[in-house]
C-alpha cells in the first residue's frame, strides 16, 4: 500500500537506515528469536484443560484429607531473575516458589481468590469473550478489596498456566496513543489508519488479543519514537512532527488513564511496540525526562521489568535505543540552568537503583549519562528545550538527533 | 495401716477430713521440691446398712485412706493427733492403724515412703441425706482434681451391699500450671454438663485460660481481728468453654452462664458456708465486678444449680439474660459458649503458720470471702474485667477468624463448582464426582464444603493441642523462672493499694516463701505458650508477668502457637490483600 510522500529526503534517513542494518546483522548473528519467546501462547483447550486439571487436584487433595494448595513461581524476586542481553530480564526456568495454602488463615483467603479468577477465566476462555482486568475486579469489588489484588493474581495464574494473560482472555485496558505511519486491521475488521497528522488514536487492545497471522500491520516507518509525556507528544503533534519526519511512527502513554503511572507503560502498548519491532524491526528510540524516571521508564521499554518477567520474551525490545533527553545534552546545548531542577532523595535513590541495575553493564554509555546526572545532581525534563526556542524540539534537536545518529 | 474410728454428728465431715489431708500433704511436700504437685491417693468408702434401731435410716461407717509419698518422713501420730484437735467431734474414738509400706530412694538422694493411713468414723442418716452428702461429697473431689490433677480419689458407696464406685483424678490430662503445686486441668470435659456437648465430637477439647494479673486483698479488721492473718492475692483465670477457636455455627456467642470457680490456699476450694442467696452485692450483683454492657451481655445470678451435674459444680453461677442487638427471639438454650472464671485466692508470701492454723484460715476465708472482696472491690473488679475482657476478646478475634475462613470457603466451593458444573468435559466432571464418591453435583458440593471444613478445621485443633502441650513443659522449670521484673512491677502495683489494711505482722517465712511468693505472682508466667500469646496478640491488654515471662528467657514458647496468633491478627488486618 502506498503513502503520499511526506518528511525529508531519503538521504535524511541514511545514518536511520545503517542503524537498522546493524540492528538486522545483530539480530541474524544471535539468531532471531520466534515470537512469543518462552511463553507460548495457547489454544482455548489448552487453557481450558489445564484449569480442568487445577480442579481435579484440588478435590483429589481433599478427597485424602489434605489441604489443598498452590504453588507459586516468586516473580517479584530477584533471585528468580536474570538478565539476557538479547531478551532483557525474565525469570529463570527452575525458580522458588511459595504456596497459598487454603488451611491457613494467612492464606486461604487468597487461595479462595485465585479460585475465583480461576473459575471467571474458565467462563471467558469457555465463551471466547474478553474482560479486562478492571472489569474482572468490578464484578465483586468489595470481595477483591482492591485492584493489586487483582493484577497480582492473574499474573500469578499467568505464570502458573505458563501462557500470556492474552491467552486467559484477561485484557490490559489500553493507555497508549499513537500516531504516525501505520495503519493495522482490528479483529471485528475495523480498518484504522494513523496518519492523520495531528490526531492520535487511542491504542487498541489489537495487540493483546491471541496473535493472529492475518492481522495486518501495514508501515513504512523509518523509526518509532516513545515519547514519555503525552504532553510532549501532543506538541509533537500539533507542530506536525509526524509528516515533516515521515515515515515514522510516534507511541506515548496517556497519562490520565494512569495517574499513579505516569508514563509507565502498559501491556498493550508493550506488546504493540514488540510486535512492530518483531514483524518489521523498525529501529526505536525513546524520547525521556534527563531525570531517573524517566530512565527507568526506558528501562522498562527495553529491558522489561520484574513484575512481568515472566513474559518478558513477549514484551521486550532490546533494541531500544536512547535518543533524548541526555543528561549531556544539557551542558552540549547551553540549557539554562535555571530550567534545571534539583534530584531529590527519591531520584538518588532511584538513580542508584538503576545503576545497580544487571543490564546497565551492558550500556557503558547510558552509564556515563547517569554518572553526569549524579555527579550535577540535577535533572531536566524535554520542556526545558523550549527555553532554547517553543519548537526547538521537534524543529532542531529531534531532526538532528535522528540525521545524525545521535543516540546511545 | 492406720484406722481411725470415730462417733460424729450428722453433718458430712468428710470434705473437712479431706481438705485437711490435703492441707497437711502440702505443707509436707512444700519444702522439699519447688513447684511440685501434690500427688497421691484418698480413698473415701461409704458403707450403708439398714439401721437395726430406727426404720428408714441407714448406719454408715466412712472410711477414708490416704497414701502417698512424702519425703522427710511423716508422723502419723503427730498427723492424727492435729487431726483430733481439729476435729475433735468427730474423733470421739480413734481407731487407727498406720503402715510404712515401702522405701524407695530416688535420684536426688530423698526417701520417700509410702504412707497409708485410714480413718473411719459412723453415722446414722436418711438415705435422702446420703444421696445428698455422696453428691456434695463427689462436687468436692471434682473441684479438687480439677487443680490438684495428681491426686486420684477413690470414692465408693455401698448401700445394703449394692456398690457404686467412682474414681476421680486428672493425672494425665492436661493442664496449665499456676502456682507453687497447683495446676489447673484444662479438658472441658470437666466443666461442661454432659447433656450439653458430646465433648468426642468437640475437634478441641480444651479450654485456654487467661490469667490475670494478682492483686492484693484488703481483709477488713473485723476479719483480721479474728484470726485471718497475712497478706492475700487473688488471681483471676478466664476461660471460654468449649474451645473458642473451632466452632461449629452455633458456637458462636455467649449465650451460656458464666461459672465461677473459688480457690484457696493449697488449691482447696472455698465453699460457702451456706447456700442460702448471698445479702450482699457481691456474686449476688452480676455486674459488681465485670462490666458486661461492653461486651453486650446482661448476667443475671442463677441460684438454681442441681448438685448432680457430672461436671464441677461453680460457686457462683449467672446466665444471660439478653445480649444486646440480639433477636430476642432467638432460642438462647441454642448451644453456645460458657465463661469460666477461676478466683485462686492465696498467701502473698508461703504461710507460716501451722497446718491446723492454714485448716483454721481456710474456714475463715470460706466465711468472710465475700466481705473481703467487697473490701478490695476495686482492684478485683480491675483484675477480673482485664482478664474477662481479654478472654472474650479472644472469643470475638476466634469468631471474626472462622467468619472469614467460612467465607473463604464459600468462595472456594462455589468457583470450583462453577468449573464444574459448566464444563463440558464429561470425563473431567465424571473424575471429580468419582473422587469424593458423589452421586451429583449437588452432593458434591456438599462433600467439597465438609472436606474444605474438615482440613481446616484439623489445623486449628493442632494449633490448640501445641498450645496446650506447650504449657505441660514449663514444670520442672518455673523455679528459675526470673520473675523479679515481674514481682517489681506486681509489687510496686499491689502494695500501692494495700495501704494500711494489712496487719504488718512479721511471719514466719518457709524455706521457699520468696520463691513460692514469686512463682505464684508469675502465675501467668508459668505458662510460656499463654505469655507468648499475650505478647503476640496485638489488642491484648499489657499484664506485668507476661513481662517476666519475656524476660524469663524461657526457650519453651510454642512458636506454632504465636503463629496461629500472629494468624488471628492478619485476619483481622484491614487490607483483604493475599
Amino acid at each position: 500500500m502506498a503513502f503520499t510522500p511526506r518528511g525529508p529526503e531519503a538521504s535524511f534517513f541514511e545514518v536511520l537506515d545503517r542503524h537498522r542494518a546493524s540492528l538486522l546483522a545483530a539480530l541474524r548473528r544471535g539468531g532471531e528469536e520466534p515470537a512469543g519467546g518462552g511463553m507460548r501462547l495457547a489454544s482455548s483447550s489448552e487453557v481450558l484443560s489445564s484449569i480442568e486439571k487445577i480442579i481435579q487436584d484440588i478435590v483429589t487433595s481433599l478427597a485424602r484429607n489434605e489441604a489443598p494448595a498452590f504453588t507459586i513461581d516468586n516473580r517479584s524476586s530477584w533471585e528468580n531473575i536474570k538478565f539476557e542481553d538479547s531478551v532483557g530480564l525474565h525469570m529463570v526456568s527452575h525458580c522458588t516458589t511459595r504456596k497459598i495454602k487454603s488451611d491457613s488463615p494467612k492464606s486461604v483467603k487468597n487461595f479462595a481468590l485465585i479460585l475465583k479468577i480461576f473459575s471467571m477465566i474458565y467462563k471467558l476462555v469457555q465463551s471466547n469473550t474478553y474482560a479486562t482486568k478492571r472489569d474482572i475486579y468490578y464484578t465483586d469489588s468489595q470481595l477483591f478489596g482492591n485492584q493489586t489484588v487483582v493484577d497480582n493474581i492473574i499474573n500469578d495464574i499467568s505464570c502458573m498456566l505458563k501462557v500470556p494473560r492474552r491467552s486467559l482472555h484477561i485484557l490490559s485496558t489500553s493507555k497508549g496513543l499513537i500516531a504516525g505511519d501505520l495503519k493495522y486491521l482490528e479483529e471485528d475488521g475495523t480498518k484504522v489508519n494513523c496518519t492523520r497528522a495531528t490526531v492520535s488514536i487511542i491504542m487498541c487492545s489489537c495487540a493483546s488479543t491471541p496473535y493472529q497471522t492475518h492481522l495486518y500491520l501495514i508501515t513504512d516507518a523509518k523509526f518509532l519514537l516513545i515519547v514519555e509525556k503525552d504532553a510532549t507528544f501532543q506538541r509533537l503533534l500539533d507542530d506536525n512532527f509526524c509528516n515533516k519526519m515521515s515515515p515514522c511512527i510516534m507511541v506515548t502513554v496517556y497519562y490520565l488513564l494512569l495517574p499513579q503511572g505516569k508514563g509507565v507503560p502498559d501491556l498493550n502498548t508493550r506488546l504493540l511496540i514488540k510486535k512492530l519491532w518483531d514483524t518489521f524491526h523498525i529501529p526505536v528510540f525513546t524520547l525521556v525526562d534527563a531525570d531517573p524516571h524517566g530512565i527507568e521508564i526506558m528501562c522498562i521499554y527495553k529491558y522489561g521489568s520484574m513484575a512481568m518477567s515472566f513474559e518478558a520474551h513477549n514484551l521486550t525490545v532490546p533494541a531500544i535505543r536512547w535518543l533524548g533527553l541526555l543528561p549531556s545534552d544539557i551542558k552540549r546545548l547551553n540549557i539554562p540552568k535555571g530550567t534545571l531542577i534539583p534530584l531529590t532523595k527519591r531520584d538518588q535513590m532511584k538513580l542508584d537503583s538503576i545503576l545497580k541495575r544487571p543490564y546497565i553493564t551492558c550500556q557503558p554509555f547510558w552509564r556515563k549519562e547517569m554518572e553526569i546526572m549524579a555527579d550535577s545532581k540535577m535533572k531536566a525534563e524535554i520542556q526545558a528545550l523550549t527555553f532554547l526556542s517553543s519548537d526547538y524540539l521537534s524543529r532542531v534537536y529531534l531532526p538532528n538527533k535522528l540525521k545524525f545518529g545521535g543516540w546511545i | 495401716m492406720c484406722k481411725v474410728g470415730m462417733q460424729c454428728p450428722n453433718s458430712d465431715p468428710n470434705p473437712e477430713i479431706l481438705k485437711y489431708l490435703i492441707i497437711y500433704q502440702r505443707c509436707e511436700t512444700a519444702g522439699v521440691s519447688k513447684g511440685a504437685l501434690l500427688e497421691g491417693q484418698l480413698v473415701i468408702s461409704i458403707e450403708a446398712l439398714n439401721s437395726k434401731h430406727q426404720a428408714n435410716t441407714l448406719h454408715c461407717v466412712t472410711t477414708i485412706a490416704a497414701a502417698g509419698s512424702i519425703d522427710g518422713g511423716l508422723v502419723l501420730k503427730k498427723f492424727l493427733k492435729d487431726m483430733q484437735s481439729v476435729l475433735p467431734g468427730f474423733f470421739a474414738n480413734l481407731n487407727w492403724t498406720s503402715e510404712e509400706a515401702s522405701h524407695s530412694q530416688d535420684t536426688s538422694g530423698l526417701r520417700p515412703f509410702q504412707m497409708i493411713f485410714e480413718a473411719s468414723f459412723a453415722a446414722d442418716v436418711k438415705p435422702r441425706t446420703l444421696m445428698t452428702d455422696s453428691l456434695v461429697i463427689k462436687n468436692f473431689l471434682r473441684k479438687v482434681i480439677t487443680v490438684l490433677p495428681k491426686i486420684r480419689f477413690n470414692f465408693s458407696v455401698k448401700v445394703n451391699g449394692i456398690l457404686s464406685m467412682e474414681i476421680f483424678g486428672a493425672e494425665k490430662e492436661p493442664t496449665l500450671n499456676l502456682s507453687n503445686g497447683i495446676a489447673l486441668v484444662v479438658n472441658c470435659q470437666h466443666y461442661l454438663s454432659t447433656p450439653k456437648f458430646d465433648t468426642t465430637e468437640l475437634p478441641c477439647s480444651r479450654i485456654h485460660p487467661v490469667l490475670g494479673h494478682p492483686v492484693m486483698l484488703f481483709i477488713p479488721d473485723d476479719v483480721v481481728g479474728m484470726g485471718l492473718l497475712g497478706e492475700l492475692t487473688l488471681t483471676p483465670a478466664v476461660a471460654l468453654c468449649p474451645c473458642p477457636k473451632v466452632f461449629s455455627n452455633q458456637l458462636n456467642r455467649i449465650s451460656s452462664p458464666l461459672y465461677i470457680f473459688l480457690y484457696g490456699p493449697s488449691g482447696l476450694p472455698l465453699i460457702f458456708p451456706n447456700s442460702e442467696q448471698p445479702t450482699t452485692p457481691v456474686f449476688k450483683d452480676a455486674s459488681y465486678f465485670i462490666d458486661w454492657k461492653k461486651h453486650h451481655l446482661c448476667m443475671v445470678p442463677n441460684w438454681d444449680l442441681s448438685l448432680d451435674r457430672g461436671s464441677v459444680l461453680p460457686d457462683v453461677s449467672y446466665q444471660v439474660e439478653s445480649s444486646e442487638g440480639e433477636d430476642q427471639s432467638q432460642d438462647m438454650g441454642s448451644q453456645g459458649q460458657t465463661v469460666l472464671l477461676f478466683l485462686f485466692v492465696d498467701f502473698h508470701r508461703e504461710f507460716p503458720g501451722q497446718k491446723m492454723e492454714l485448716w483454721g484460715v481456710h474456714t475463715l476465708l470460706s466465711t468472710h470471702l465475700r466481705a473481703i472482696l467487697r473490701e478490695s472491690h476495686s482492684v478485683v473488679q480491675g483484675c477480673i474485667q482485664a482478664a474477662v475482657d481479654r478472654a472474650l476478646e479472644q472469643h470475638h478475634q476466634a469468631v471474626k477468624a472462622h467468619q472469614k475462613l467460612q467465607a473463604s470457603l464459600s468462595v472456594a466451593v462455589d468457583s470450583i463448582m462453577s468449573i464444574m458444573t459448566g464444563s463440558t468435559n464429561s470425563t473431567f466432571r465424571k473424575t471429580c464426582l468419582q473422587t469424593l464418591q458423589a452421586a451429583d453435583t449437588q452432593e458434591f458440593r456438599t462433600k467439597l464444603h465438609k472436606s474444605f471444613h474438615e482440613v481446616t478445621q484439623h489445623r486449628f485443633v493442632y494449633h490448640c493441642s501445641q498450645a496446650v502441650k506447650q504449657q505441660l513443659l514449663p514444670e520442672k522449670n518455673e523455679a528459675e523462672q526470673n520473675t523479679d521484673e515481674a514481682h517489681e512491677n506486681s509489687s510496686l502495683e499491689l502494695l500501692a493499694g494495700t495501704g494500711e489494711q494489712t496487719e504488718n505482722k512479721r511471719l514466719k517465712r518457709g524455706s521457699q516463701g520468696m520463691e513460692a511468693t514469686r512463682a505464684f505472682r508469675s502465675a501467668g508466667a508459668l505458662n510460656p505458650s499463654e505469655a507468648a500469646s499475650r505478647r503476640a496478640e496485638p489488642t491484648a491488654a499489657p499484664l506485668t508477668f507476661s513481662r517476666s515471662r519475656t524476660g524469663s528467657g524461657s526457650g519453651l514458647e510454642d512458636a506454632l502457637w504465636l503463629q496461629e496468633i500472629s494468624n488471628l491478627s492478619e485476619w483481622l488486618s484491614s487490607g483483604p490483600g493475599p
